[in-house]
């Protein structure tokens, strides 16, 4: 078989891999390209309530229970914490919980994962590490095969066009290190 | 074919498989550890030096991850880690969680307006509100330069 034969099968095939990894690279991206704006992963829930002013001991559990009662919690305390003499924070299932004793105004913080965005930023952001590592530095080898084999695919009829938009696409990324940098 | 695809199918089941790591940046490897309070209580005998700390994640960065303040081991007291962006990530789901990290203890000395930067940012990043005028003077900030962190029942 030519070698233009075997170029342009392996530039399929291997581009037809790449196809799930360049969307979610390609998504998340996007997503965490923002991140000064909003958390890419994340959407914080916030609901301030009040439950009347807190009398007891915040270091009693009894008294701990009586607040989750007067929010109708129901899920499994997991910890709490005294941030001040006059505030008490409660963990219930990873939502943080903060109580002004005096007042008893209540901030509740729930963090609520973006369901796909999540998951595809932990893996764009390499959080999984080990062999995650790997695979992705295998993708990025055949993003640059994709690039090289794809010159070789320019017909000369296209020739011209080819060289045009390879040198644009080269040139862009300068032209913004040369404003920027 | 099908040989191919029943390869990558084994790799990709016989690779660790992950959720959110509890293992965060270079981990946990020193032996001692150091009361957070005696950090407080002492900077001078820490700063510049690392240290294995140990307590509850009270808050999580919202944006990106990039800090958590631990409970300290006396009511009302907490301390800072901040871990350099992109390189370890904390998850909100680690409230709540005992954490014992690993990291620098530092020192930084703020004029008035920079303490009011960073207060205005903190405020921006909790949602909450924040007075200027309730900082009248610099102060010293003491936080832990977090290199690597361990947060079981992630």
């Amino acid at each position: 078989m030519k070698w233009r034969r075997w170029n342009y099968l392996l530039h399929r095939d291997i581009g037809f891999l790449c196809i799930g990894l360049t969307l979610l690279y390609a998504i998340s991206g996007v997503a965490v390209n923002h991140i000064s704006q909003w958390n890419p992963s994340y959407r914080v829930e916030r609901i301030e309530t009040n439950i009347g002013p807190v009398l007891g001991d915040p270091a009693d559990a009894g008294t701990v229970r009586m607040i989750l009662a007067r929010l109708n919690e129901q899920g499994k305390l997991e910890s709490s914490y005294r941030p001040d003499r006059k505030s008490l924070q409660l963990f219930v299932e990873g939502r943080s919980i903060m109580v002004d004793l005096a007042s008893g105004h209540v901030v509740h913080d729930r963090a609520i994962p973006r369901p796909g965005l999540r998951e595809m930023n932990f893996l764009h952001l390499n959080h999984p590490k080990k062999a995650w590592t790997w695979f992705a530095d295998l993708y990025a080898v055949a993003l640059a095969f994709l690039a090289i084999s794809g010159l070789f695919m320019i017909r000369r009829k296209t020739l011209r066009r080819g060289l045009v938009l390879t040198g644009v696409g080269i040139v862009l990324p300068l032209f913004f290190l040369i404003v920027y940098l | 074919m099908r040989t191919f695809l029943t390869t990558i199918l084994l790799v990709a089941m016989l690779s660790p498989t992950t959720t959110f790591a509890k293992d965060f940046g270079q981990g946990v490897t020193l032996a001692e550890e150091t009361a957070i309070s005696s950090i407080i209580d002492h900077p001078e005998n820490y700063v510049g030096k690392k240290v294995k700390v140990s307590g509850l994640v009270i808050d999580v960065c919202s944006t990106r991850g990039c800090w958590v303040y631990l409970a300290g081991d006396r009511d009302f007291e907490k301390i800072r880690i901040k871990v350099t962006d992109g390189e370890i990530v904390f998850p909100m789901e680690a409230r709540g969680k005992k954490a014992t990290v690993e990291g620098v203890v530092e020192s930084m000395e703020l004029t008035r307006e920079e303490v009011i930067r960073r207060r205005k940012h903190h405020a921006e990043e909790t949602g909450t509100s924040f007075d200027p005028a309730t900082v009248t003077s610099g102060e010293t900030i003491l936080r832990i330069r977090g290199l690597g962190a361990a947060i079981p029942g992630l």
